[in-house]
């Protein structure tokens, strides 16, 4: 017997019931999947898109806060619906296609427990988000610095024979139009959502019988997320609303996250600061819910029937 | 006696239709040793349950009723899976990666890590004769490829127990015959072998010992060489006979209790003609 090929003695104490090694391993090997998908592609078409938007603001005759307020709404929109995008469609291809193509069996005839392989995935496409909010935010904010700049420029021209307490006045109040602090709790959320709706991917995958039917459900519950809110406030504020509808209301909001709380586009391109208490809230939120929807996940993969 | 490779007793599934009352009787009441070292053969028609017993015993599937062991250990444990590689039938592995990834992919998570696990990969390339493909990727890999690098991938964390379906299913007669040899040398290598597959003639090349299932149920079972051959024939191949000496021999026949059954010249068979055709038998 050849001792490089095969034991004489069984491994009987090598198995650890966790191991952050093989999670990391099946999380590399999912982002490297990903990224050699040429996923990434789509950062082109956000970069020509904040590009061209910001080129668009220049040609008309706005003001300076409106091409600003315009750059962040049509940036941290776009960002919002890419990343988004991104994590149901990199989720949901992956635990029915590692089914079909039988890979799946390969990996967990080795000594890889079920939610390893649930959590290697995830945090795969995690990473993936991660990075490609990084990369989105770095484009945002080159655009909106360079358009700065060019507003503080044109004041400056503008500006000749200005008192200089006031043209330094009229540029500090470009800037407080331009960056403001609540920018990062905003990104933040941006990435929130899009790793809550990777869990929630996920969780569908595991009881699907497609991709195409995991996407459906999942922008059908995106769908649902989205308008519940209002939903909610229609039936609980009228009178004579039916009890029936209003259980329903709150079963549709335990089960599935009102994402109205998670839109605070809105507020940056309005100016309004984020308060630290609302950002809290909504970034908890997220968290529970990816940690549920990843725990069911498991739970549901844990008892199929490969 | 040693605690059996593959230890199956009273093992029964059942799988129940979605939104009916029927219930398929996939396989009932296996038992079923495979001592240490040997190559057990698993055959049956298709829906016979050869994939769910080797689903079982990789954990994949749970048995409705029964127990099913891996060198002692209870199979349905993860821990169990450190003893086997499995091959599925037609496996397409992740065809982003190269050869060389994939092995330390599957190494990794066995728990393999650095220079020990590099030289693992590249000892099982040179043993799957892959190495002049280690860099390609997976999507331009043949058939005969990707099933060798399954069994390399299979053979990672040095398994003492190797799980394989259909090894050759869609593979040229060269290449099944290459991934034959490589069964065939893991069998000298003293790795345990569980193999399912149509191809008769191959199991009966490489497997000691064959069980075969129908409708669920083990039918027959036993060593190769006593379920085959026909106890009260014999068989004598001469080479250079003459006809003189066949006749002396009919003579003596004729005059014993004996009867000469059939007289034929021996054939090669279709593989080791069309190997020997094509150039492939090298």
């Amino acid at each position: 017997m050849n001792p490089a090929i095969v034991t004489t003695l069984p491994p009987k104490t090598r198995h650890k019931f966790f191991s952050p090694a093989r999670v990391s391993a099946i999380a590399c090997n999912t982002l490297l999947e990903l990224v050699r998908l040429k996923v990434f592609y789509f950062l082109l078409l956000f970069a020509l898109l904040i590009i061209g938007c910001s080129g668009f603001t220049s040609i008309f005759d706005f003001q300076f806060q409106e091409q600003f307020q315009i750059l962040k709404d049509v940036s941290l929109g776009s960002m919002s619906i890419f990343t988004l995008m991104l994590s149901i469609l990199a989720t949901a291809m992956m635990l029915p296609k590692d089914i079909e193509d039988r890979t799946l069996y390969t990996i967990l005839a080795k000594p890889v427990p079920r939610f390893e392989y649930i959590m290697g995935k995830l945090l795969g496409v995690f990473s993936l988000l991660l990075i490609s909010t990084l990369v989105m935010s770095a484009m945002f904010v080159i655009a909106l610095y360079a358009k700065q700049q060019i507003v503080i420029n044109n004041t400056l021209h503008q500006g000749a024979g200005i008192p200089p307490d006031q043209v330094k006045a009229m540029i500090e109040g470009v800037k407080s139009q331009t960056f403001t602090v609540s920018l990062i709790p905003c990104l933040i959320t941006i990435y929130l959502k899009s790793v809550l709706f990777a869990a929630l991917t996920m969780l569908i995958s595991t009881f699907a019988t497609s991709s195409i039917f995991t996407i459906f459900i999942a922008f059908t519950v995106y769908f649902i997320g989205s308008i519940e809110g209002l939903a909610r406030e229609y039936w609980y504020s009228t009178p004579n609303g039916s009890e029936t509808a209003k259980i329903l209301m709150g079963l549709v909001a335990l089960f599935f996250p009102d994402l109205q709380l998670f839109n605070l586009v809105d507020d940056i391109v309005a100016g309004n600061t984020i308060a630290m208490g609302l950002f809290v809230k909504t970034a908890g939120l997220g968290v529970v819910y990816t940690f549920v929807y990843s725990f069911v996940s498991y739970v549901v993969f844990a008892f199929k029937e490969l | 006696m040693a605690t059996p490779a593959i230890s199956i007793r009273n093992l029964t599934k059942v799988y129940p239709i979605p939104f009916r009352s029927e219930r398929v009787l996939a396989v009932k009441n296996l038992s079923l040793d495979v001592e240490p070292g040997q190559v057990y053969g698993l055959l049956g028609p298709n829906g016979s349950g050869k994939s769910t017993t080797m689903k079982i015993v990789l954990g994949l599937v749970p048995p409705t009723s029964g127990t099913t062991q891996i060198f002692g250990r209870d199979s349905s444990m993860v821990d169990s899976r450190e003893d086997v590689g499995f091959l599925p039938e037609n496996p397409y592995f992740y065809k982003y990666l190269t050869g060389f990834e994939t092995l330390m992919f599957y190494g990794k998570i066995c728990g393999l890590r650095g220079a020990k696990l590099r030289d693992r990969a590249g000892e099982l390339l040179k043993l799957v004769s892959l190495e002049n493909a280690r860099d390609r990727r997976l999507g331009g890999y043949s058939k005969g490829m990707l099933q060798r690098i399954g069994l390399a991938q299979a053979l990672v964390q040095e398994p003492r127990l190797l799980v394989l379906d259909e090894p050759t299913a869609g593979v040229d007669p060269a290449g099944s015959r290459e991934i034959r040899d490589l069964i065939l040398d893991f069998k000298s290598r003293g790795i345990t072998i569980l193999l399912c597959s149509h191809l008769l003639g191959q199991v009966q090349e490489i497997c000691d010992r064959i069980g075969i299932l129908h409708r669920g149920e083990l039918v027959r079972e036993g060593k190769l060489e006593d379920l085959i051959s026909i106890e009260n024939q014999t068989e004598l191949i001469l080479e250079n006979t003459s006809p003189e000496l066949l006749g002396e021999i009919q003579a003596l026949v004729n005059k014993s209790n004996a009867r000469v059954v059939e007289t034929r010249k021996p054939q090669t068979t279709l593989e080791r003609f069309f190997l020997d055709v094509t150039g492939g038998n090298k």
